[in-house]
């Protein structure tokens, strides 16, 4: 990947390349002239945007539409309720269009593939999209390096620098492709009033202190989540979790499987953060994969029934309805969930396992499409450094809608911000924030494989769960099948 | 038996049989219905009725569910645009040219028209995520992607071969001695079909567009594919409403009632001709 | 008819002394639609068959890479196909069963009423109108287990289970969504064929003093039986390639209980963008919806009823 740069791009289809013709883009050709004949204005190469001369570098573009394609995530709620201020700044016009994550993913390929770029700003999914397309993506360091247009805000040192490299670079350490944009980590949601309420009653039948704190647990865990069950009529469950077959139950599932000891493939870390094309072989054939399996089917088999069927929004929603006691989620829920029932929310590290604790990291970047146009990019980077500058995180962070948190150091240094960590609070997502500041220490993060045939692994990984989950499978025996068809997807490696 | 009137006697039947249809007509009516009603109330209510442990059926009805798909920042306005514009165009294209050839189809007696009709048909079994990479990159070549004229196209990968074989269906029914006698009073043949038998066939047509309409304004995978900021339609609103800060259902709701109302409308108005080409011809109107 | 039709033409053709090729008008007007349909489904059909032969890779433009035959190695050697392709078996005779049994019920029922058979069918088509996306929207929305109306009444009698959690459940949730929506078609086109049952027919089963059970099976069902096969034909169609509602609700879930090849292939194309063999999948697909339809076409013709 180094020797092709995502710059020395192929021109845009129609102006007659002399790279490979496919016999697919000739078929299309054909097609193209069958149907529509040479009347059809599509053969026209697509147009760059103009650019004008002005001396303040933010408006250069005016008059441009940029899109920018998103998962549905709190942060471009945010934005997306709020462009106003990137308008005045820029004239640039923005269209958001959300979607869900497999959709998203999907959208994205086809653009990339297609030569052009119809969304210039990517929501770049490290694993479903920044593994597989890295190639298909801008190395940012070249625009930030770049005169003409405004420079990166703050720099890329004011990112968390794992979340730099886990959202941000794929197999290069000298590349960045996307800013971390939202940083959605698991953490341990549990309802505060009825772990107050019951105290002493669960210190007494369980012999701990059950306030989730730094030593606990997931044995701990398993138990006051029966407690709950049988013990109080507060509430229905004890704990639910997102096991549906979904991404969100592999996300599930690893939390347990690192605090074991366990992992994907040896040098897990590596894999995880700056990622790898060839990763090895898989390791959930170890005795920790199995027994973090184990426990993990024990605790379900005690958890909300519904499990089954939730991905992170359907657990957020039990939680917020009063099923459940408590839950591990995505840490960008606590908004809703202070909506829903302001101040009965506490949020903890995950517990721990034999070997350590683990919370899952789930943050994204967002990129530019390799596709553009130089100024069309130039304008995409305007809409890339805006969306992830500090005062637009801390305008997000204060949003009606949704919200996210930030990416940055510097957002979370500013006084209101570390105010806005206690109740009341006119930030409810940094009600986490003691939490998630635990779970980001690389002690404690999980960082899920970063390779470019994750999808196909993810798949086999949250199918075989939930086998497991529905008694089809004994856990020893899910997790050798999983590695058996990681080993098989793995082997077949990747072209792009 | 006995007490039954003597002209249709398996129509009435006996009492205790009509009675039996009526108990299962009731079954099958809250089966069909239940649903429908649920999603109705249910986008009549407020936030916390909608999410009620115990499902409400007695609530003081709001119209915020509706008010707010035409407000704010996800106004529902461009997205039925697309729709109306997008399945209107495709229909009306599918209805024009498979009366052209669905009249064909059926009068013409070329050797192979059994392969030529079966392999219209046959096109719209194709599995839509196999086709839609192909299509994508054609659609992408003539700069069609996002745009409501690429739906148009997209959607008559399915609506033109059914519309071919509905018009064929309904042609057949017309009596060939009408054209005969046409051409016998001198009319071209384009003539007598243009304005002999194509009157004849009104019912056909507007059923047609109706089915057409449908099956355009319902579609998920192709809108999913080949719209874009400016194309995208009502089902792809509807999904987007699944997000992560929950999924408003009072809204999604809304947003169903919103899309299915106007199909059920049309639907039902040409409910009678419905048979004709939903049974190929097999057999002709009730 | 299509005799009397034949005469028709070559009549009028002789008679309006006409020295074209008698195929030459009908074959002007099907040339525009079927020219389109042709570029519309021929030149994917051809990157298809492409396609199976390839390797796809995606970025800077799609190009391929030929592979000869390892998609198909791969099918046949698919861990997983035999059980998604059993699924779809056994989710194609649910559904078309239900449907036909469903359907010809209510058809039958609908008959023997007079008054408010029109009121009461124009209610029961309604769900043939709803975007499937909708149904499946829908369906997680009444089988939500928090606040779900059917998940509600289900707990009043006794049932603790989740719907959408378990295996067999979750299928006959996605199988009874399809029933929901398609039944009211069979039994349209059902009580469309029994309504043109004559009248003499009828009557001359009650003068024999025939029974209302027999004359059902003897008689009535047989007449319609053409409009049945129909019926099957149009549903089974669609039923191959259903997947829409599958993935709005499950996702192929849970422990694969509702991955049918659709949604098989729609995960192969679309998630891992493994092309070339989605490209085969998606051809035995298409081979057996044809052979399917290529069966009741057959039945029906040899019936004489296509024409």
């Amino acid at each position: 990947m180094s020797g092709a740069t995502p710059t020395a791009n192929p021109p845009p289809p129609a102006a007659g390349i002399t790279t490979r013709r496919t016999l697919l883009r000739g078929l299309a050709g054909a097609a193209g002239a069958g149907l529509a004949g040479a009347a059809m204005s599509g053969c026209s190469s697509p147009k760059d945007v103009a650019r004008a001369s002005t001396s303040d570098p933010w408006r250069q573009f005016a008059g441009t539409t940029l899109n920018f394609v998103s998962e549905n995530t709190a942060p471009t709620a945010a934005i997306a309720a709020n462009l106003a201020p990137f308008t005045e700044l820029t004239g640039i016009r923005v269209n958001i269009v959300t979607l869900e994550l497999s959709a998203l993913v999907q959208k994205v390929a086809l653009d990339l593939a297609s030569g052009q770029s119809q969304y210039q700003v990517i929501y770049a999914d490290p694993y479903q999209v920044l593994a597989p397309y890295s190639k298909g993506l801008v190395d940012l360091r070249e625009l930030a390096a770049d005169s003409s247009v405004p420079h990166l805000t703050g720099g890329f040192g004011d990112f968390i620098p794992t979340q730099l490299e886990a959202a941000g670079k794929f197999g290069d350490r000298d590349k960045v492709f996307a800013l971390p944009y939202d940083c959605p980590t698991m953490i341990w949601h549990y309802r505060k009033d009825l772990f107050d309420k019951h105290h002493d009653a669960m210190s007494n039948d369980l012999g701990f202190d059950p306030t989730p704190g730094a030593d606990t647990t997931w044995d701990q865990y398993a138990a006051i989540a029966k407690w709950f069950n049988d013990k109080t009529d507060d509430i229905p469950y004890g704990t639910g979790h997102q096991a549906k077959q979904h991404d969100s139950l592999m996300c599930d599932f690893s939390n347990v499987l690192w605090s074991y000891g366990g992992d994907y493939f040896d040098n897990g870390k590596a894999v995880g953060s700056l990622g790898a094309t060839d990763p090895g072989k898989c390791r959930l054939d170890s005795d920790q994969a199995a027994e973090a399996a184990a426990f993990y089917d024990r605790l379900l088999a005690s958890a909300d029934p519904a499990s089954r069927t939730w991905d992170w929004d359907g657990v957020g929603a039990a939680f917020r309805a009063g099923r459940i006691a408590m839950c591990p989620n995505w840490h960008e829920f606590a908004a809703s969930n202070e909506a829903a029932m302001p101040g009965k929310v506490g949020y903890a590290r995950l517990p721990k396992g034999p070997a350590r604790s683990a919370s899952h990291y789930g943050g994204t970047g967002i990129g530019i499409s390799a596709n553009t146009l130089p100024n069309e990019r130039r304008a995409a980077w305007l809409f890339t450094v805006w969306a992830t500058a500090p005062r637009t995180q801390l305008a997000n962070l204060k949003s009606k809608a949704g919200g996210g948190t930030p990416t940055r150091t510097s957002v979370y240094e500013l006084p209101e911000v570390r105010k806005a960590e206690k109740r009341p609070s006119a930030m409810p997502n940094m009600l986490t924030a003691d939490a998630v500041n635990e779970a980001w220490k690389p002690a404690n993060i999980g960082l899920r494989p970063k390779i470019p045939m994750w999808n196909e692994c993810d798949t086999a990984i949250y199918t075989q769960l939930s086998r497991m989950l529905l008694g089809d499978a004994k856990p020893a025996q899910a997790m050798g099948d999983t590695a058996d068809r990681i080993d098989r997807i793995v082997a077949r490696g990747w072209v792009s | 038996m006995s007490a039954a009137a003597p002209t249709s006697p398996l129509e009435r039947g006996t009492k205790s049989s009509r009675t039996l249809a009526w108990v299962l007509l009731a079954v099958g009516l809250v089966w069909t219905l239940v649903p429908l009603v649920w999603m109705l109330s249910s986008s009549l209510k407020s936030k916390a009725d909608v999410t009620s442990g115990t499902p409400k059926f007695l609530f003081a009805p709001t119209l915020d569910n509706y008010r707010n798909l035409f407000s704010g920042a996800n106004d529902l306005t461009p997205y039925l645009t697309h729709s109306i514009l997008a399945g209107g165009v495709s229909a009306v294209l599918a209805v024009a040219l498979g009366a052209l050839a669905g009249y064909g189809l059926s009068r013409t007696r070329m050797r192979g028209r059994r392969h030529l009709s079966f392999w219209i048909i046959s096109t719209r079994m194709a599995p839509i995520a196999a086709v839609v990479l192909p299509l994508f990159l054609i659609f992408r070549q003539l700069d069609l992607i996002d745009s409501v004229f690429g739906l148009v196209l997209a959607y008559l990968t399915f609506d033109l071969p059914f519309a071919i074989w509905l018009m064929s269906a309904f042609f057949a029914d017309v009596p060939p001695s009408l054209e005969e006698s046409a051409l016998v009073a001198g009319c071209s043949r384009w003539q007598a079909f243009y304005r002999v038998v194509l009157p004849l066939t009104k019912a056909g047509l507007v059923t047609t567009f109706v089915l057409c309409l449908v099956f355009a304004w319902n579609d998920y995978a192709f809108a999913l594919v080949f719209s874009g900021p400016n194309s995208q339609t009502l089902p792809i609103a509807a999904s987007q409403l699944v997000t992560q800060t929950g999924i408003d259902w009072g809204q999604l709701c809304a947003i169903g009632t919103f899309v299915v109302v106007p199909m059920m409308l049309a639907g039902l108005a040409v409910r009678r001709w419905l048979v004709t080409g939903l049974t190929l011809g097999a057999v002709t109107g009730e | 008819m299509s005799d009397t039709l034949t005469d028709v033409s070559e009549k009028s053709a002789s008679r309006t002394g006409r020295r074209q090729p008698r195929l030459a008008f009908e074959g002007r007007l099907m040339a525009p639609g079927v020219i389109l349909l042709a570029a519309l489904s021929i030149v994917p059909f051809l990157a298809i068959i492409w396609m199976n032969f390839s390797q796809v890779r995606l970025l800077g433009g799609v190009a391929t890479s030929w592979v000869g035959l390892d998609n198909w190695a791969r099918f046949f050697s698919d861990l997983d196909m035999a059980a998604n392709w059993l699924r779809t078996g056994a989710f194609f005779v649910l559904t078309v069963g239900l449907e036909m049994v469903g359907g010809v019920v209510l058809a039958l029922c609908l008959w023997r009423v007079v008054r408010g058979r029109n009121l009461v069918l124009s209610l029961l088509l309604l769900p043939m109108f709803v975007a499937p996306v909708v149904v499946g929207l829908l369906g997680r929305f009444l089988t939500d287990s928090t606040f779900g109306l059917y998940a509600w009444l289900l707990r009043g009698t006794g049932y603790t289970g989740d719907i959408l959690g378990g295996k067999y459940s979750a299928f006959a949730a996605v199988v009874a969504m399809d029933v929901w929506e398609w039944t009211p078609l069979i039994a349209l086109i059902t009580l469309a064929g029994l309504s043109s049952v004559p009248l003499s027919v009828r009557e001359a089963a009650s003068i024999d003093g025939a029974s209302g059970a027999q004359s059902l099976r003897h008689i009535v069902l047989p007449s319609i039986s053409n409009v049945l096969l129909v019926a099957l034909l149009i549903r089974s169609m669609d039923a191959i390639r259903y997947f829409d509602i599958i993935w709005v609700t499950t996702n192929g879930g849970p422990a694969d209980a509702t991955k049918t090849v659709p949604v098989r292939l729609y995960e192969t194309a679309f998630r891992f963008f493994d092309l070339g063999y989605a490209a085969t999948i998606g051809l035995v697909m298409l081979a057996v919806s044809i052979a399917i339809a290529r069966i009741f076409v057959r039945l029906l013709d040899q019936k004489g009823l296509t024409r």
